[in-house]
């Protein structure tokens, strides 16, 4: 409780908090809210550009006509000859009109408001921003979780067996840390096929050698604390005495780690995905919807910007949380990094 | 101390095979080869490109064989493009990366040791403030956004920097700006943060005090007494960061077109082009391990505490 009124102090880190149950509630929510589907394409309206107030038929009629005049221009013309604007008004006429049908309802498709614009195959930025959000965040999630299971474990049997055990798994954390493992995530990744449970699997794999170590090193100055004795003459078991003694108080770190370890786990991701090892398309995740962007940034800039952004704010707010949240609950190192 | 030095050296080779001996069967035991295209090639012809390059011997037949090429220090001829040999392709690119990586590094270095030296000085100042603000911005935003970003901005609407083209191809100078601010942003901001919180440590250390007490000058205490302490966790953060700068360099030679060693590196991986990513890790990884040898080695020269038996 301490903790939570020193963290409720720092501004910053209430500040993350509060954007980062946002970001949640938005993936959580996205399949309920009142946004476009993330799949659904609309070819006519590739690359239209964000907009609050205008539908999509609005801004097409715009480009249109601004193509007819600009080709008016380069022929010395002050004013659309009669063959393009009839075109003008059949294409307000489709726009009035034309309806396509998604998930067996019919809908009028040009009154679709895009608030972020469209990508090149006429699907709603906004929308998948948000399904990104979710393979993004969920990555982050599930692959710390499974990182600090496998470190909690870990790094607590060897903190409290030592001897061989503690030696050997000690040795092989040694060496993992000495690898370049990105490379070889990278290699595993391009090699065995790119999905998310390989994903998954990589990145987890590599991401509990710190957490190991901490966790040991908590053990050790613990196990022969009194209530460790204490534990061990009234005849608990060793598995009792480290899962219901020693680990709930490691927790502390672990919760630090895993708050500071989501982002770098979404960074990892996305990193992947950028350069085209991640998720695989329909779905997205933020890194690359970012790489998609990238592609036609020089005329098509919104689809770089806002994901980026995205992406940007929220590991700026889990950074300013986990940060916020080491001092809470270990106020000696208030001036550790 | 030499003895130290050598053992610590010679532990480098059983690291280094290791990692040849697991990139070489992750590798090898996926499905698919370097000479499956899409439209299959006659049988004939594939068992004779097998035969050429060894491929039809048993993996450790194989194994063995790549051991005793790099022994002799040959990588092998690429799979895929040929007539070409990994030896020269990391030759032609590997200064490239080297460039890239050793002056974004130094420059993080420099930046964010200054930068974080002030801000803990001047604790809670303006400067302070405004300096962690963009650490954290600059740990937050990945590379592949700020790359682009830096790029939209300066060399598509400002027209200030040439967006693609390399200094050492003989392009102008100046292209060699903003790949170098892309791959120094995330390091400068963490040395800041590290040096600012070891620097304000360290300024309330006894031996601060005592230099203090001693009355002297506050250039000497800062330059000789502060520094030192507050270089420590920097130097043995440098490790790590030169990891990193291998993984975020493939993305910023990617971004920028840099003919370096990076840049194939995904592509090869994809083609299984099984030489070409072998000599690339190797040549990563030799890098990272001498990077981390010689901290060692510097770390233990500046911290009179660390003893080497």
């Amino acid at each position: 409780m301490d903790a939570w009124r020193r963290l409720k102090k720092n501004r910053m880190a209430i500040f993350g908090m509060a954007l980062v149950i946002f970001y949640s509630l938005l993936s959580l929510l996205a399949a309920i809210l009142p946004i476009h589907s993330f799949k659904h394409q609309v070819l006519d309206h590739q690359y239209l550009p964000p907009s609050l107030t205008k539908t999509a038929g609005e801004l097409l009629y715009e480009r249109q006509e601004n193509t007819s005049m600009d080709a008016a221009k380069n022929e010395g013309r002050n004013e659309l000859n009669e063959k393009e604007k009839e075109e003008l008004s059949v294409l307000k006429q489709r726009i009035e009109n034309e309806t396509m049908v998604f998930d067996g309802k019919t809908v009028k498709v040009h009154q679709k408001r895009y608030f972020l614009g469209t990508d090149a195959l006429g699907r709603d930025l906004l929308a998948r921003i948000i399904y990104g959000g979710q393979v993004s965040i969920s990555i982050g999630l599930v692959g710390t979780l499974t990182a600090v299971l496998i470190g909690l474990i870990i790094g607590a049997m060897a903190g409290y067996l030592g001897r061989s055990f503690d030696y050997i798994a000690m040795r092989i954390v040694d060496i993992m840390y000495g690898l370049p493992y990105m490379l070889l995530v990278i290699i595993f990744m391009a090699i065995f096929g790119r999905n998310v449970i390989n994903l998954f699997l990589c990145l987890a794999l590599v991401s509990w050698l710190t957490l190991a170590r901490v966790v040991r090193g908590q053990i050790i100055s613990l196990k022969n604390s009194e209530f460790v004795q204490a534990a061990r003459v009234v005849g608990a078991s060793t598995g009792r005495i480290v899962f219901r003694h020693l680990v709930p108080n490691t927790l502390g770190v672990v919760v630090v780690f895993t708050t500071l370890q989501i982002p770098s786990f979404i960074l990892m991701e996305s990193f992947l995905s950028y350069l085209g090892l991640g998720v695989q398309a329909p779905l997205a995740s933020w890194g690359s919807l970012v790489r998609d962007g990238v592609d036609g940034m020089k005329s098509y800039p919104w689809l770089l910007f806002f994901p980026g952004l995205t992406m940007t704010v929220f590991l700026f707010s889990m950074n300013f949380l986990g940060d916020g949240l080491r001092d809470a609950l270990d106020p000696q190192s208030k001036n550790r990094l | 101390m030499t003895k130290y030095v050598i053992q610590r050296f010679l532990g480098l080779i059983p690291t280094l095979f290791v990692i040849i001996t697991l990139s070489f069967f992750i590798i090898r035991i996926a499905p698919g080869g370097p000479f499956s295209y899409e439209r299959a090639l006659p049988k004939q012809v594939l068992e004779n490109i097998e035969k050429r390059y060894h491929l039809d011997e048993s993996l450790l037949v194989q194994y063995g064989r790549y051991v005793l090429d790099i022994l002799r220090g040959d990588l092998g001829p690429s799979f895929r493009y040929k007539d070409y040999d990994v030896n020269h392709y990391i030759k032609i690119s590997l200064p490239n990366s080297l460039v890239l990586g050793l002056l974004s590094l130094s420059l993080a270095v420099i930046l964010g040791i200054s930068t974080g030296l002030i801000s803990a000085r001047r604790q809670n100042s303006t400067i302070d403030y405004l300096s962690m603000s963009v650490a954290v911005i600059g740990i937050s935003v990945p590379l592949f956004v700020v790359g682009p970003v830096l790029m939209y901005f300066f060399a598509m609407k400002l027209n200030l920097l040439p967006t693609s083209g390399w200094i050492m191809s003989g392009d102008r100078w100046t292209t060699v700006l903003m790949p170098m601010a892309t791959l120094t942003l995330p390091y400068f901001a963490y040395i800041a943060r590290l040096s600012r919180a070891s620097t304000l440590e360290v300024l309330q250390s006894d031996y601060v005090r005592t230099a203090r007490a001693k009355g002297l000058s506050e250039p000497v205490i800062m330059f000789k007494h502060v520094l030192k302490g507050a270089l420590l966790p920097v130097v043995s953060f440098l490790g790590p960061a030169f990891a990193n700068i291998v993984t975020g360099s493939i993305v910023v030679e990617t971004i920028f077109r840099i003919p370096g060693l990076g840049r194939y590196f995904v592509q090869s991986a994809l083609n299984r082009d099984y030489t070409l990513i072998m000599g690339t890790v190797i040549v990563y990884s030799a890098i990272l391990l001498i990077m981390n040898f010689i901290v060692d080695i510097i770390y233990g020269f500046m911290d009179p505490r660390i003893s080497y038996r």
